[in-house]
């Protein structure tokens, strides 16, 4: 308990630091933000033009597929903000050596890797993604009763940790390969199928997105117990287990890696 | 005296795959499974006593800094096993990383950006440090490395040797039982490294830390390490004081000449002459001084014989005899030649 203290307190401290010198450098702070905003601004456009053409897509209707997007907008933009620094482990902590620090130091690992950085471009994502929500309850695709609302939180917390593990495991293959940054940056492509129903897919995409890199338990699987009516368990109850897994198996993973940590020569 | 660091037989291999050499070598590369194994520290072991000075010193990509590595946590070892104050470094990573301290000169451990007071004030939540013990601290390392000087400054706009003062202030923090310096004058210039060396003399004496440093720097083990360790190419070849060492190598002699005139034609006829009472006897000259050294084996040899010799042949201004300096053995044991 007085670890947990100490590792929130520390946590504190970091970030305070880290946002003084966000601030030091407003310009990069709001370009990364806009960018953030614009990109996800023309994907929801571009899936305006498709719905104007044709009015469903296998049974989806575009509000609904509104919804999935933007469900799976928020769990990746909390993702994006508190563990941004894995994508630093990926690309050059290990090929440059700069992990020697965080082994040199009192304090769990992987908190030390996630607790240097927070990514404030992620509230791109998350402002879309909200905005996307309020749409649709606005709407009537969802109801916004207590149920739901609790479903909907809980599902949001699993899948935010299950897209952090996916990042993590691929991450830790740096300590292997020294770079891991191209694994991890395809796995990251594949995460942007599961922002639409992974029903329009083929089946090998299916089981990749469902079982390989679970990224269909994020927000498509729970987000049909909003739309269809599935039960809990079916779907978030689903969604808890892979996380659970997925978590144990990246940090198993990283804490191999790190006993496989070679370091760099002088 | 209790014994503080103890490390047995530890042995670090790093696994590369094999490379060919040019292009066609690389696209080879690619598609042959070959591994090599490099051993970086060979079956090395040795124990430290609680507050040696202990210089651990080879030439480069000998296994120094692997053997640091190991004791301080960052590397795994792939057989044998350290033991640091009855800690486990690769087992119990955080336990050890409390009671140690590191210091690369190669690369820092500060925050960048930020301020070396507010660096110092985050190190002092992680090692969790209570606030009497920070300030008694902060006045003694104030004292011997005059910190203040540069309190409110970022450290990337510190200098060198600013910085690695900043580095080593840092690490002392939480009071460590043991501190590594891994090369911590490279790059300083004299001043300096006087000072950094005064140091951690003073810091050795007033909290008995013990010491573990790795240089290429000879005055750094002459004044500060009562024992040294050398290693080269992965294996221990000795441990001793540097006296023992001076005594079982240091059997070479050095006699600097200075002359009135020295040409060609006297070279040749000093080589003749000298070569003449031992083949082994080497000369180097310095024309433009008018200087040259001989160097002799002093158990063969002996120094009067060298300086009659070379009295009748030339006239001499004036002789120094000097005993081998440290860096030549140990330059003669990197070249295996002893």
């Amino acid at each position: 308990m007085r670890e947990i203290k100490q590792y929130l307190h520390l946590y504190k401290v970091f970030t305070f630091q880290f946002i003084k010198g966000i601030l030091q450098s407003k310009v990069d702070f709001l370009i990364g933000l806009f960018g953030f905003f614009i990109v996800q601004f023309t994907n929801v456009y571009f899936l305006f033009l498709i719905f104007n053409k044709i009015s469903t897509i296998q049974g989806w209707s575009f509000n609904q597929v509104l919804f999935i997007y933007g469900f799976s907008l928020i769990p990746r933009g909390i993702d994006h903000f508190f563990t941004d620094n894995i994508w630093t482990l990926a690309w050059q902590l290990v090929l440059n050596g700069d992990f020697d620090r965080y082994m040199l130091r009192p304090l769990n690992l992987l908190f030390q890797v996630i607790c240097e950085r927070i990514q404030p471009d992620a509230f791109g994502e998350l402002i879309v993604g909200i905005l996307l929500l309020i749409s649709s309850i606005s709407k009537d695709v969802v109801q916004a009763n207590l149920l739901n609302c609790v479903a909907f939180v809980i599902s949001i917390i699993v899948g935010t940790i299950i897209y952090t593990s996916i990042k993590l495991i691929y991450a830790s293959l740096a300590f292997w390969f020294k770079i891991s940054g191209p694994f991890l940056y395809t796995a990251y492509q594949i995460a942007d199928f599961a922002k639409y129903p992974i029903t329009i897919y083929s089946r090998v995409i299916r089981i990749i997105i469902s079982w390989i890199v679970p990224f269909a338990f994020v927000a498509f699987y729970p987000s049909t117990f909003f739309l269809h009516n599935n039960t809990f368990l079916q779907t978030i109850g689903i969604e808890c287990i892979i996380a659970v897994i997925f978590s144990i198996i990246s940090y198993y993973i990283f804490i191999k890696g790190t006993k496989n940590y070679e370091s760099v020569g002088n | 005296m209790k014994v503080m660091i103890e490390v047995n037989n530890i042995t670090k291999e790093f696994i590369s795959a094999k490379k060919y050499p040019g292009f066609f070598g690389a696209i080879k590369g690619l598609f042959s499974n070959e591994k090599v194994i490099k051993k970086a520290v060979d079956n090395v072991s040795f124990s430290i006593l609680d507050g040696e000075i202990v210089g651990y010193i080879g030439s480069n990509g000998a296994g120094k800094s692997t053997t640091i590595k190991m004791m301080t946590g960052i590397l795994t070892p792939t057989s044998g096993s350290c033991m640091i104050n009855g800690v486990n470094p690769s087992t119990q990573r955080k336990k050890n990383a409390k009671n140690i301290g590191v210091v690369f000169g190669q690369r820092t451990q500060l925050w960048w950006d930020l301020p070396l007071s507010e660096t110092y004030s985050i190190l002092k939540e992680i090692y969790q440090v209570k606030d009497i013990d920070y300030n008694n601290r902060i006045e003694f390392l104030n004292e011997v490395l005059n910190i203040g000087e540069f309190w409110d400054k970022p450290v990337r706009v510190l200098s060198l040797g600013q910085r690695m003062r900043a580095d080593l202030g840092a690490s002392l923090l939480h009071n460590p039982s043991t501190l590594y310096l891994d090369e911590p004058t490279i790059g300083l210039d004299v001043v300096v490294k006087d000072n950094i060396r005064k140091a951690i003399k003073e810091i050795n004496s007033e909290y008995n830390t013990t010491v573990i440093l790795t240089t290429h720097d000879i005055k750094d083990i002459e004044e500060l390490c009562n024992r040294i360790i050398i290693i080269d190419m992965g294996k221990k070849i000795f441990d001793g004081s540097l006296k023992e060492l001076k005594s079982k190598h240091g059997f070479y002699r050095r006699v600097k000449f200075e002359v009135k005139n020295l040409d060609k034609e006297y070279e040749k006829k000093l080589y003749k002459i000298l070569k003449i009472i031992n083949e082994e006897i080497k000369i180097e000259f310095d024309l433009e001084k008018n200087l040259f050294y001989v160097f002799f084996d002093k158990k063969c040899i002996q120094v009067t014989n060298i300086i009659k010799n070379v009295m009748s042949l030339v006239e001499v201004n004036d002789i120094v005899i000097q005993e081998e300096e440290l860096s030549d053995i140990i330059r003669q044991i990197y070249k295996h030649k002893i």
